[in-house]
């Protein structure tokens, strides 16, 4: 993460929001100073080495923080802003954890988010000591999840932090819930380097490396070559050491068979049925500490974000489609963006360490769900259609998806009619109104409609594929036969730039748009001919181009005409730079939820004298019934903005994940 | 003006007499017969080299000198017209009626300033390069335009690429396209009222003609799940709607574990539907996508265009900007290039009509909104400035006041005066 000046505010923001003045004091200053020793805090905070300790201890239980041990025995502490802007985050991943695992996997995940790195005996403890434990941090992000509800217009689903009796119901079930989320790579094991910085662990892998390999100091393209794999080799074993747990679940783990039941149990009906397999499942090592893995849960918002945009793009049916596919192609995929030392080789290809990752029409057939109608979402004439005017054609060409369709050639008049024969019977009780020799006419159709328009499961299957296939995002490659797959990376830039698109199209409108996509289109080009490609007057770009130019999304290049650097002879070629502004977006969404931050911060200020009320112990939780009732009033308000308020947060970290980390 | 003429046609008479006048008149007869037979060899524009013109065989023994005498004396007649092409020096002829017009000028001044913009054509010449081009004083060109503008010969006229030249052409050409920037012009100016009449109307027409226009519910015996509005999965998420469903379901209305239910999904609602219908993506490999020549078909038949027809290239430009605005994309299918609309299920299947005029809502759906455009911050017209400790700063922030509907519980605040509300 790049850390601006807005983002580094950002991260002392959320510090503070979520664990307090103190610690966010420590953090912000060892943003700003980099890397500190407990000595050179003591200078820069004026804190006792008391308060410092706590602080860092904290910042430390959250991985809020890298540290570091000096050869002279020092340790010095480096913030790490990659993870607390993760806090943002959490919400949505609890979300996203709720729909795959139910709410028992929520209230796991949601433990591990109050309490940050837990050692499993902890957790157990804690849930075993557990009843009604209403936390701050936790409500807050149900008040996320209440809110965002709300703004779909789901009204009446229950409040979640109500029932904090119970969605886990025994250790038993815990264990088996925390197994879903290891062998999902949700979560994962803290090793003694999870607190090293990368930059810290390449150092000292290269070390060990020289030291072991090059004793002589590397020679050579070969030598550097063979360097570079070495380093690469030892830093993803590095890695692998988090996914220990993982690998010793799969070793003595039993059918991959039982795992997938499972899941599908939950994930199906949230409802968890999984007493018997608790039983089945090993125990995990009390001993080991679990943090949340924060990487694979972005490989799952990324699905859902790609889920969402083939709702928008295509179609809600294709959608699921695409979200089972995308379930189970990104089981194997640990991360959303590979890393160049590890994951790349010499020639930036990927260095294949698990074989060609493809999903088959089959093994999506086996995950559907038995209700969806596939049939639905994509265009067709009706039976009557077929019957009547497309006969040939389908026989012409029996297999293909193709020819479906036949109005398009047919006259106007005609194709009224069709569309009035569709209407009837798509909506059935038309059928009523219509003279008995149409109805002989549809039935007649129906009954030979299933034989030669009607596709089996597969076949129906295929065609979402298919359409997904034959996207211009190119959603899902189709890589060989029945099987498929999905780029990632050209996909998420396509969406990054149609998210920027939209972006430019809300706030300087459709024209803005055209125009800044011509430019990516064409590459820099001078007014004129911007102006007679979009077919705008010459006024109009101008000014479009100023604002626009204002807002970054478009830059302009004087190109002298000769070397007298004439300015009134120059050129001026207009070009957009794509990158610069997503960096551009990006930073002003960290803006965004500063202010957002920033002002229920001054809400908070407003309504001090109530909220101080809700905080005594005999008002709390009963607010409703003790609070005098413009009191109540007040501070019902006050949380519905902020609810309000970390809804914006979440959805701009919609716009940055995607632009940033997706 | 006559007379001038006629005494120059005396001069000339008189040279030849000078020399032979049984010759002259040869002379004549042979450079009549020269003429027409150009004429006959092709057009105005044809170059003819001194071979061409020897091969017409007029010239007796093909005499070269003979030639070239008759090949001067038309030129000074100005009935044929010297330039340089590809194999050195070329003619081309000039009819009649223009080599008098040429032979009336008064002085070779004007003569010269003719050519000039006889030369330029239907794109027409600036008058500053009348002027660089012959090396001229401004004021004798201004009269020798003068002169010609009055005689009919030329007409100022307006050039789309350079509105603030002042240029000529000739009174008997009508400008190139380029001149008047092609169909997208009238009297010079952008005509932005028919390009958004014709942009509606060629969208609509991809659009009914690449997408299908269906009803998104089941579509065997369930017709329950057909009643409902088929938007209603995507705009509100998940939840309340169990009793109105078949038991097919639409894939909005599951809890997925991926997230299918659109919790997300823009707060933008879509176009109302009509009776339930909504448009449906074609499968894959759909072959009968328009392409460009169809829609220029379509156009040119429907006579929308009153009486300019749009070339290809012409539909071919407005469709870019369709597809720069978002709302089409290319499909290739084989060989064929076609467009399809984009986002068909979000599109509004209220049908567009010539003639419905502008008001009819923006093109297309409303773009999707996302964090940031819906946020005031990422609206707001003094963000630069705004900072704790600065003149504006969410503690006196009016655009979160407003958009928190706080208005009346903050009369306190103090509200900056220095902006406006957006
Ligand atoms: S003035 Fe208000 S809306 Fe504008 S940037 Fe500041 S907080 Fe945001």
């Amino acid at each position: 993460m790049h850390v601006t000046q807005n983002a580094a505010e950002l991260c002392s923001l959320l510090v503070d929001e979520f664990h307090g003045e103190l610690p966010s004091r420590i953090y912000s200053t060892l943003l700003m100073r980099g890397k500190s020793s407990i000595q050179q805090l003591c200078q820069y905070t004026l804190m006792t080495p008391r308060q410092l300790r706590h602080g860092l201890a904290v910042l430390h239980q959250f991985n809020l923080l890298f540290n570091q041990v000096e050869d002279n025995g020092m340790t010095l502490y480096e913030a790490n802003p990659d993870h607390t802007y993760n806090l943002v985050r959490a919400g949505r991943i609890l979300e996203m954890v709720e729909t795959s695992f139910g709410p028992a996997g929520k209230d796991v995940m949601q433990s591990l988010f109050t309490s940050g790195q837990t050692r499993i005996s902890d957790l157990v403890t804690a849930y075993q000591g557990k009843s009604g434990r209403a936390n701050g941090l936790s409500k807050q992000f149900d008040d996320e999840d209440d809110e965002d509800n709300k703004a779909n217009g789901m009204n009446g689903a229950p409040s979640q932090s109500k029932k904090l009796e119970g969605p886990v119901k025994s250790t038993a079930e815990l264990n088996s819930i925390l197994c879903r989320l290891v062998e999902a790579e949700l979560i994962d094991v803290v090793h003694r380097r999870t607190f090293i910085s990368p930059e810290g662990i390449l150092k000292a892998v290269d070390k060990e490396v020289t030291d072991k390999f090059f004793p002589n100091g590397v020679k050579g393209g070969k030598g550097k070559i063979e360097h570079k794999q070495h380093i690469g080799e030892a830093l993803r074993s590095i890695r692998g050491e988090s996914k220990s747990l993982k690998r010793k679940l799969e070793q003595n783990g039993p059918a991959a068979k039982r795992r997938k039941l499972f899941a599908n149990g939950i994930s199906s009906n949230g409802f968890s049925n999984g007493v018997h397999d608790d039983e089945v499942d090993p125990a995990l090592d009390a001993k080991q500490v679990v943090r949340i893995n924060y990487e694979k849960c972005l490989v799952d918002l990324r699905n859902r974000r790609l889920v969402q945009f083939v709702t928008e793009l295509i179609g809600d049916i294709t959608a699921y489609v695409y979200g089972v596919l995308l379930h189970l192609l990104t089981k194997r995929i640990p991360r959303c963006r590979l890393d160049a030392t590890m994951d790349l080789d010499q020639d930036g290809q990927e260095t294949d360490q698990q074989g060609p990752v493809f999903v088959t029409t089959a093994e999506l057939l086996d995950q559907l769900k038995t209700s969806i109608d596939l049939s639905q979402g994509l265009g067709k004439t009706s039976a009557q259609d077929i019957a009547t005017k497309a006969a040939e054609k389908i026989s012409e060409h029996p297999p293909k998806p193709k020819l479906w369709i036949e109005e398009t050639e047919v006259d106007g008049e005609a194709s009224e009619d069709e569309s009035d024969d569709d209407n009837e019977s798509d909506t059935g009780y038309d059928a009523d109104y219509k003279p008995a020799v149409n109805g002989t006419r549809v039935k007649f159709a129906d009954g030979v409609a299933p034989k030669e328009q009607r596709l089996d499961r597969t076949g129906q299957l295929r065609q979402h594929l298919l359409l997904l296939s034959n996207s211009a995002q190119g959603f899902v490659r189709h890589c060989g036969h029945d099987e498929w797959t999905v780029d990632f990376a050209p996909l998420m830039k396509v969406l990054r730039e149609a998210e920027l698109d939209s972006t430019i199209e809300r706030t300087s409108g459709r024209d803005g748009m055209r125009l800044v996509r011509i430019l990516r289109d064409k590459g820099k080009l001078d007014e004129k001919a911007l102006h007679s490609i979009a077919l705008m007057r010459k006024p109009d770009v101008q000014k479009k181009m100023t604002e626009m130019l204002k807002a970054g999304f478009v830059h302009v290049q004087e190109v002298p005409r000769d070397n007298k650097a004439d300015v009134k002879k120059s050129i001026f070629l207009w070009f957009c730079d794509t990158d610069m502004s997503f960096k551009k977006i990006t930073d002003n969404c960290y803006r965004a939820m500063v202010r957002c931050i920033q002002t229920l911060e001054v809400l908070r200020q407003n309504e001090q004298e109530v909220l101080m009320l809700t905080r005594r112990t005999d008002v709390k939780g009963r607010e409703k019934d003790v609070m005098r009732e413009e009191y109540y009033e007040r501070y019902a308000r006050f949380q519905d903005n902020e609810r309000k308020l970390f809804a914006q947060v979440m959805r701009l970290d919609d716009l940055v994940a995607l632009l940033r980390d997706f | 003006m006559a007379d001038d003429e006629a005494a120059k046609v005396d001069a000339t008479d008189k040279v030849d007499a000078n020399d032979e006048a049984d010759k002259g008149d040869k002379v004549k007869l042979l450079k009549d017969m020269l003429y027409e037979a150009v004429c006959q060899h092709g057009s105005d524009s044809r170059l003819f080299t001194q071979k061409d013109l020897v091969d017409l065989g007029v010239v007796p023994a093909n005499d070269p000198i003979l030639l070239l005498s008759l090949i001067q004396g038309l030129t000074d007649d100005k009935l044929l017209v010297a330039s340089t092409g590809p194999t050195g020096i070329c003619w081309r002829w000039r009819n009649r009626e223009e080599a008098k017009k040429y032979t009336s000028l008064p002085n070779d001044e004007t003569a010269m300033v003719y050519s000039v913009i006889d030369e330029a054509g239907a794109d027409g010449i600036w008058n500053r390069t009348i002027k660089n081009r012959l090396n001229m004083h401004e004021a004798v060109v201004k009269n020798c335009i003068k002169y010609l503008e009055t005689k009919g010969y030329i007409a100022s006229m307006k050039n789309v690429e350079h509105p603030n030249k002042k240029m000529y052409i000739k009174a008997n050409l009508a400008p190139s396209e380029r001149a008047t920037g092609g169909p997208w012009f009238t009297d010079g100016e952008l005509d932005t009222a028919f390009i958004e009449e014709l942009k509606r109307l060629v969208f609509e027409y991809i659009k009914t003609k690449s997408a299908y226009l269906g009803s998104q519910g089941g579509h065997r015996g369930d017709a329950a799940s057909n009643v409902r509005a088929p938007k209603r999965g995507i705009i509100k998420g998940s939840g309340d709607s169990n009793g109105t469903r078949g038991n097919k379901r639409a894939a909005t209305d599951m809890s997925m574990d991926e997230g299918a239910n659109g919790k997300e999904a823009s707060p933008v609602v879509a176009p109302r539907q009509r009776g339930g219908k909504v448009f449906l993506p074609l499968p894959a490999g759909y072959k009968k996508y328009p392409t460009v020549a169809e829609i220029a078909r379509f156009i040119n038949i429907e006579g929308i265009t009153n009486n300019t027809t749009l070339s290809v290239p012409d539909v071919q430009q407005l469709v870019d900007v369709l597809y720069y605005d978002g709302l089409i994309e290319p499909v290739r299918v084989g060989a064929r290039r076609g467009y399809r609309v984009t986002r068909p299920t979000r599109q509004s299947t209220v049908s567009f009509q010539p003639g419905m005029g502008l008001e009819v809502d923006m093109l297309g759906p409303e773009p999707r909104g996302n964090g940031l455009t819906e946020v005031p911050c990422g609206r707001c017209p003094v963000f630069e400035l705004c900072g704790e400790g600065g003149p504006v700063s969410p503690s006196n922030c009016v655009y979160f006041v407003k958009w928190l509907d706080l208005e009346d519980a903050v009369e306190g605040a103090a509200k900056p005066t220095l902006i406006a509300a957006p």
